[in-house]
């Protein structure tokens, strides 16, 4: 047998597999800066979303070119997944609309809110529901329901607040970080209600990165989507800047 | 029930109850450092770093802090330790010139730095909040802005830096309390990544209706970053209630160790009063207080300036420096100076040369021997969260005149255990000052008077009050 037989589509293989994580690379980064524009939680889950096509892609096409028939892998993967969403399609339909509803929905855990009747404190929003306390009762409204149902927020001057998610490096300097953030809104503060100065809260952190939500009171509602996308460059550039000054004290080392 | 509860008005009797609570591991927050470096540390001679204050001399290479909260806290943490109810104590504060962790009568002490530049702003932020909290800012535009000022951003650097040290011990540690102290730490509650209970307790004055407006949402979200508040007198803690605070209030009066008071051997006493150009035949009417307008040396002065002439043998004598927020090697604001340049030049222009002294900083052994010197004390602040100076002078057995606009107002008799007066009534503050200095026997009742009220600001007190607060919160 040819070793040239074997070894050129092993190669070909190769190259489309070296191709494939550069195109998810470069879509991620086209992502990210078109996402920037908007909430960065969504940005990652479509993130995450692409790089798992673009990965399933090139791994059917190197498969192929080592000769091996894709089409029964093919179809095992698509009858799972058609499985998968005939069984979890409510839950599916929940969990993708918790999603949808961080960004858009316009409440967040300690609004009072009202939906399908049921009016309550928010206690929890998970991935599957969004748990009301009302009275003494623990009401759990699916987040499915909030995308379709109409929801009153009654909390007082609800309509001012935004919160901005931003996840970032786990390695970022968070005092500094959060110095230029506050410095970075009050070029902003007209915008805001002055008797509610931003507030960056720290929401978690893990080895990857750090997740804090940045509180703001707008004066003028019909600005928030202006603002949102304002705010989220300015976060953009700081992250930018504190990535660059982290590289360069590295290298300093 | 809201749980808040008034923990400092009646005297008890007996020994420490430790309440069944034990083994806590606790960390402290103040912005003031217990201890304060007279130089950089740098390694000991054979090379090694320095890890416990028992390497270094006390007087060449640092000070205790002479301020109400370090005073304070100090005795709690030790008699805790020492009782069992805390096994492990740290210690963060702010000190920039300091090493960074050092060990100290069984505290390890953690310092935060800041550089010069962060440190002047959050140095201007806090002047500001402070004057303001105590209504008496001269700029209330200033004030209402502070929060989305461009200096502000530095002063929740300081915080947050302070807030990712504590939120590093605990993750070592596992702390099982957190208590802060300081109106400047008050972010840090929320900053605290934390689910543990935190203990927050405010010094100053809590009059909320002095407050800048715009400060109320603000000061409420950090507020209620608390499972539990401590102020110092009744009064402050129905202003926090009205104020909005959801949490637990508790009201406790400041204490100090009345071990750590004695009387000095005369030849000690005779040495200081001797450098300081106090004779033997001088009475001495003493003030103990940090050099801040806050603190009314000037109306003392004023005051004296009306009756020196009538008693040729009475001196006025000043004990205090700046404060660490005014010190070279701490925050760096130069108010302390200023404020005692002010003083000389009004002494100057009342020709109260040589009758009026000011004594500095003194030592503990220093303010003992003029404490035990001087025929009365007189505490003139302008506005005081509480005034633990009345305390001390009742340890040693004296009188004190005291301003009205101080907490410790709550626990005194006009006339029995001290006597009271507005510090803008120059004229009624002078006619109170003659007549203490002419009448012993009042002078002598309200001592003894005194002496029996200091009992509720004892650390036998504090400790109680404390170990029940803390078991309220964390169980045991």
């Amino acid at each position: 047998m040819d070793v040239l037989q074997v070894l050129v589509p092993i190669a070909y293989s190769a190259i489309i597999i070296v191709a494939t994580w550069i195109m998810a690379r470069f879509l991620i980064i086209i992502i990210r800066r078109l996402m920037g524009q908007s909430t960065q939680m969504l940005g990652a889950q479509i993130q995450r979303l692409v790089w798992l096509i673009v990965w399933l892609v090139g791994i059917i096409l190197a498969i192929e070119e080592v000769g091996v028939n894709p089409t029964i892998l093919l179809l095992i993967v698509g009858l799972l997944g058609v499985a998968v969403i005939v069984a979890i399609r409510g839950p599916l339909e929940n969990f993708g609309a918790r999603y949808f509803t961080f960004g858009y929905v316009p409440f967040k855990v300690g609004d009072n809110i009202t939906v399908q009747g049921h009016s309550g404190k928010v206690i929890e929003i998970n991935s599957i529901s969004t748990i009301l306390l009302s009275h003494d009762h623990v009401v759990s409204i699916p987040n499915s329901t909030l995308m379709k149902e109409t929801v009153v927020n009654t909390t007082h001057q609800a309509w001012k607040a935004v919160s901005v998610p931003i996840v970032v490096n786990s390695e970022i300097d968070v005092p500094a970080f959060e110095s230029e953030v506050l410095k970075s809104m009050n070029k902003l503060r007209y915008h805001f209600d002055d008797r509610f100065p931003p507030i960056l809260s720290l929401v978690s952190r893990n080895r990857q990165s750090t997740e804090l939500v940045l509180n703001l009171m707008i004066r003028n509602p019909e600005k928030r989507d202006a603002i949102i996308n304002e705010v989220n460059k300015r976060i953009e550039e700081i992250t930018a800047n504190a990535k660059k000054t982290r590289k360069q004290s590295q290298q300093k080392q | 029930m809201d749980g808040n509860e008034d923990l400092g008005s009646g005297p008890s009797e007996g020994a420490v109850d430790p309440s069944g609570v034990s083994g806590l591991k606790i960390c402290v927050n103040t912005q003031t450092p217990l201890i304060w470096f007279t130089h950089e540390i740098g390694p000991l001679d054979d090379g090694t770093k320095v890890t416990d204050l028992s390497q270094l001399k006390e007087g060449d290479d640092y000070n205790y802090s002479s301020g109400g909260v370090t005073r304070m806290v100090l005795p709690l943490l030790k008699r805790m330790l020492s009782d069992g109810t805390v096994s492990e104590a740290h210690w963060v504060s702010l000190n920039p010139s300091a090493p960074e962790t050092i060990k100290a009568d069984g505290i390890t002490h953690h310092f935060v730095s800041l550089e010069k530049g962060r440190l002047a702003n959050y140095g201007k932020v806090k002047e500001i909040m402070w004057k303001a909290a105590h209504g008496t800012t001269t700029d209330a535009i200033t004030a209402e802005e502070i929060f989305m000022s461009d200096d502000f951003p530095d002063f929740s650097y300081y915080d947050r830096l302070t807030a990712e040290a504590i939120n590093r011990l605990d993750k070592e540690t596992d702390f099982d309390l957190f208590y802060l102290h300081d109106f400047q730490q008050l972010q840090i509650g929320h900053m605290l990544n934390t689910l543990k209970p935190k203990m927050y307790r405010w010094h100053i004055p809590f009059d909320y209706s002095t407050f800048p407006e715009k400060w109320r949402e603000t000061f409420i979200t950090y507020f209620n970053s608390y499972d539990m508040m401590i102020v110092s007198s009744s009064k402050y803690l129905e202003s926090l209630k009205e104020f909005g605070y959801s949490g637990i209030i508790k009201k406790l009066y400041p204490y100090v160790d009345p071990s750590d008071y004695s009387v000095p051997k005369p030849e000690e006493t005779s040495a200081l009063c001797e450098r300081l150009g106090i004779t033997n035949g001088d009475e001495v009417i003493l003030v103990v207080a940090r050099m801040d307008p806050m603190k009314g040396q000037d109306h003392a002065i004023s005051a004296f300036a009306s009756i020196f002439g009538k008693y040729p043998s009475l001196k006025l004598v000043l004990v205090g420096n700046g404060s660490f927020s005014s010190s070279k090697r701490g925050v760096g604001l130069s108010k302390g100076e200023k404020w005692r340049a002010d003083l000389e030049t009004q002494v100057q222009k009342l020709g109260l040369e040589g009758r009026v002294i000011f004594a500095g900083h003194l030592s503990q052994q220093e303010l003992d021997s003029m404490y035990e010197r001087c025929l009365f004390t007189m505490l003139p602040s302008v506005k005081e969260g509480f005034g633990l100076v009345v305390v001390e002078s009742w340890l040693h057995r004296k009188a004190c005149l005291i301003t009205d606009r101080a907490g410790i107002t709550e626990i005194i008799k006009d006339g029995e255990n001290g006597m009271l007066f507005n510090p803008d009534d120059a004229a009624g503050m002078a006619e109170k000052l003659a007549r203490m200095v002419e009448d012993r026997g009042l002078r002598k009742l309200m001592a003894e008077k005194g002496s029996e009220s200091a009992r509720l600001c004892t650390i036998d007190e504090g400790l109680k009050a404390e170990t029940k607060i803390i078991k309220e919160l964390v169980g045991g």
